[in-house]
């Protein structure tokens, strides 16, 4: 875990001003927003992959959390989706078939889908990782920031920090960090004074990792595979046995089986009766 | 003549055929966003929760029959044997064709097999897809073969069916897998579905079922087929697979509201509402009637009533793996999805294309047990008989198609699915109250001002085709970033010029031994003395450095925060209040709501007569 990335927002800090939207786009080379049907209210896009939130007079920055056991990473079948060992859960196009499992699969919503094209991909925000955090660099957003309300670091250094500020601050803050062990922590990290529930999806959500969900399920995979194997195997062995010593009895006996044509495939019946 | 019934069913499915092909075509050439329902926030719709879904389903007839009459040799069950077989193949067909549909980059399947992620349900389910489809093949490929008489075909036929037992388990083991990891999909999704259908044993609650689904899929499937071709109906086969298939389905109600208990759910099953509504009546409509009508030995013997159990028991499991895949996700996302008419007709397109394949199999091959269902169609279709059914069934298609592409929305016809927005001109007068800063205060915004200066052809879209969430235009610190940023504003190469006859660079650099920079030079003041006029109303908090002057908020916040601490006690000088634009250029009115704007219309000319 230790020299993992990651970005610490503090929502008491934020004015609001949407410079990181604005740096994101800048960053990434990001296209127009359209108002296109599909969008939710919360300003992500497939063109717009940081947001700010208004409620209650704060400002909460949107952006993808980057978990450290992510949802889509175990979720998508050709491995579109990867964590790196810097943080960032980074997308692969070239691989992508677009079954959006990903999407269905992301407890904060955040993958969002170029629905507009023929050929679409899956868009997110990536924490910059090809074009700064890879080489060194902060991300867009963090570097945009006037009043450094959002900024990055270590994880562990950022966590460090976090905790440091509620300490000298209990008033201003909720004692805890979102991001700290929510689905088993993530990259990201928030400091508010307020729950921050209007950045998760759905039903509210605990500290187990999602990909832990599945695991129990696919590791059964294969015991249930040669099990179901064995299982149908030694039935079918058995009655055939069982069948074929009471023809052996009834011949022994002299009584005449009913079915005359017992041993072989047991397919043999049906064809048989047919050209009959 | 006969066979009415036959050829209005077969008209009605290849009409939705054409449909279907037609609407597939503007699918693939506009993309999934202008000719689905589909949202970001639902982004797996019908095509999933019925045709992947419900196809996979009603598939678990081919196992389940497969393994009754060759693992448990139960030889009386041969005769729907093949049918069962054929859905299985055509039901996995449907939802690779469906996926086809479903998916972005449907071309890109075959990474499938080259990137592995092991992980994934997902993965898991694609491989027991492909492999199960290619058993199908081969259970099913005698049926095709047997009618030829050639010798390599022949031998082709006598090698498959050696290994007929073999395959059956194959296919039993992958069936297993695939019906339970239909369920496993879902367990990554504990933020989207309902706990009343969330647990971790949803796979095994699949399997178990998929095989009363199964059993009963079969007998629906016989009941019909006799009832299509004016046949009679196996009764006395068809009710011991009833039987079967009541027990399967109390062990499945039991363990289902066993798994609620022990989760300590099961109380709010009588909570009302939506999803205890729809848990109810899923339960009703999936095991508890038909299960009831299976059990007692009277319904159970009698055409109408075993009909009605079948089917409903088809319709409840499919309809129990349509909640998981979407209708137990409806509050908790609180999605608007509905699927679109699009959708459907390509859902149904499919399956019909699957039965006319089914009744073309019927009618020429040994698949029941009474041989082709049509008599003197054994051989291959000769051209006289075959083309009156032929044209009949390219009419109905092209109908269909033709159809289906007058009735599809101009947004999938232009590929540009907007929200609707009139256009018109500011209603507002050339000044207009808005809510630039998205916090339902509005501020006075002199539109005529801003359209001048921004000039183009696209000035109206610089701001208001940028969605934002609540207004459709861009916030006011969008392009007013510079007033948040201290700005130079001095300038080295004028007083450069101006003091090179004087003491030149000592004038401002008084320390030689310091670095010339910022922190160890003259501050400004120091010779601009008369900056700062003796009567001025504000004075700066602190005298000014070389260089930088503050940005028009911070200048402007200074000044707020001075008065605020000398005539307020200090109590509004916290920093997210003085941060907004609004705490100053408020003349926040109080009707306004920034979702909809045009309702402020009469109150702002109103206000704005006053202001005047």
């Amino acid at each position: 875990m230790s020299g993992q990335k990651g970005i610490l927002t503090d929502v008491t800090k934020c004015i609001g001003c949407e410079r990181c939207v604005q740096s994101c786009r800048m960053a990434n080379n990001l296209g127009t927003v359209l108002p296109f049907r599909w969008l939710l209210d919360d300003g992500l896009s497939a063109v717009r992959w940081c947001s700010v939130l208004r409620k209650d007079n704060k400002f909460v920055r949107k952006q993808c959390m980057h978990c450290l056991q992510p949802a889509c990473v175990s979720a998508c079948p050709v491995g579109a989706l990867q964590k790196t060992a810097e943080g960032p859960v980074i997308y692969d196009s070239g691989k992508c078939l677009g079954c959006r499992y990903c999407m269905m699969s992301c407890p904060f919503g955040i993958p969002r889908y170029d629905w507009e094209s023929a050929v679409p991909f899956v868009r997110k925000c990536q924490m910059c990782y090809q074009g700064r955090v890879s080489k060194g660099v902060q991300p867009g957003c963090t570097a945009g920031c006037p009043v450094g309300a959002t900024i990055f670091g270590d994880r562990d250094e950022l966590l460090a920090e976090a905790h440091k500020r509620i300490a000298e601050n209990p008033d201003r803050y909720l004692p805890t960090v979102f991001g700290e062990s929510e689905v088993g922590g993530t990259s990201v990290l928030y400091l508010a004074p307020m729950h921050l529930d209007i950045l998760t999806l759905g039903n509210k959500l605990d500290e187990r990792p999602m990909p832990g969900r599945t695991a129990t399920a696919m590791s059964a995979v294969p015991i249930v595979f040669v099990g179901m194997g064995a299982l149908m195997t030694s039935v079918y062995w058995i009655i055939e046995r069982r069948m074929k010593n009471e023809r052996d009895r009834a011949a022994k006996n002299g009584t005449l089986p009913t079915s005359t044509h017992g041993h072989g495939a047991a397919g043999h019946h049906h064809d048989d009766g047919k050209e009959g | 003549m006969k066979m009415k019934r036959l050829k209005t069913v077969k008209s009605i499915l290849w009409a939705l055929v054409g449909a279907a092909f037609a609407i597939a075509v503007f699918r693939f050439w506009r993309g999934l966003g202008p000719t689905t329902a589909l949202t970001d926030l639902t982004p797996w719709g019908f095509w999933i929760g019925f045709d992947v879904m419900g196809g996979v389903a009603l598939a678990a007839g081919g196992f389940v029959v497969a393994a009754t009459v060759y693992v448990f040799h139960l030889e009386r069950y041969r005769p729907i044997l093949r049918p069962a077989v054929l859905t299985a193949f055509l039901g996995y067909a449907a939802v690779v064709v469906g996926l086809m549909f479903d998916l972005g980059l449907p071309w890109s399947i075959w990474h499938m097999i080259v990137f592995w992620n092991p992980h994934s349900p997902l993965f898991e389910v694609g491989w027991c897809v492909m492999l199960y489809l290619t058993v199908l093949l081969l259970e099913f490929l005698p049926v095709i073969l047997e009618m030829s008489k050639h010798p390599v075909v022949a031998a082709v036929h006598h090698t498959l069916h050696k290994f007929t037992v073999p395959l059956v388990i194959l296919g039993i083991m992958l069936s297993s897998l695939h019906q339970s990891s239909l369920g496993s999909l879902f367990l990554i999704m504990p933020h989207r579905l309902d706990p009343l259908w969330y647990t971790p044993i949803l796979p095994i609650l699949f399997f178990i079922s998929a095989v009363a689904l199964g059993l009963m899929m079969v007998t629906t499937e016989s009941l019909f087929s006799a009832w299509l071709y004016e046949e009679e109906y196996e009764l006395d086969l068809l009710q011991g697979l009833g039987r079967v298939a009541a027990g399967v389905l109390w062990f499945y109600l039991a363990v289902r509201l066993g798994d609620l208990a022990y989760r300590g759910t099961l109380p709010h099953v009588l909570d009302g509402g939506y999803g205890p509504t729809l848990f109810l009546i899923e339960i009703l409509v999936s095991v508890i009637i038909p299960a009831t009508l299976l059990t007692i030995p009277a319904t159970r013997k009698r055409m109408k009533t075993l009909a009605i159990a079948a089917g409903m028991t088809v319709f409840g499991m499919v309809f129990y793996r349509i909640d998981v895949g979407g209708l137990a996700m409806i509050e908790t996302t609180g999605t608007r999805y509905i699927p679109s008419w699009t959708e459907l007709t390509v859902s149904f397109g499919i399956v019909a294309g699957a039965a006319l394949v089914f009744f073309w199999i019927a009618e020429h091959f040994h698949l029941m047990h009474g041989g082709p269902m049509v008599k003197g169609r054994e051989t291959l279709p000769d051209i006289k008989t075959f083309r009156p059914r032929l044209i009949r069934g390219a009419v109905m298609f092209v109908g269909g198609a033709a159809l289906a592409t007058a009735l599809l929305p101009g947004t999938a016809l232009d590929g540009y699915p907007v929200v609707a927005q009139t256009v018109h001109r500011t209603g507002y007068g050339d000044v207009m109250i808005l809510d630039g800063n998205r916090n339902d205060k509005g501020v006075r915004f002199d539109h005529k001002a801003h359209a001048d200066i921004v000039e183009g052809t696209d000035k109206c879209a610089y701001c208001h085709h940028m969605v934002k969430p609540g207004a459709q235009a861009t916030g006011c610190a969008e392009c007013h970033t510079d007033e948040h940023l201290p700005t130079s504003i001095f300038n080295h190469r004028l007083h450069q010029d101006l003091l090179a006859q004087g003491p030149g660079c000592l004038t401002c650099h008084e320390d030689t031994t310091k670095p010339k920079d910022l922190e160890h030079s003259k501050p400004c003041l120091d010779c601009h003395d008369s900056m700062i006029p003796a009567g001025a109303a504000f004075k700066p908090l602190a005298a000014p450095s070389i260089g930088l002057a503050p940005g028009y908020m911070d200048a402007m916040h200074g000044l707020c925060l001075r008065c605020h601490t000398e005539q307020d006690g200090g109590h509004s000088t916290d920093a997210p209040t003085l941060a907004r634009c609004s705490t100053c250029h408020s003349e926040a009115v109080k009707a306004f709501d920034p979702m909809h704007p045009d309702k402020r219309l009469p109150d702002v000319k109103k206000d704005d007569a006053k202001a005047d």
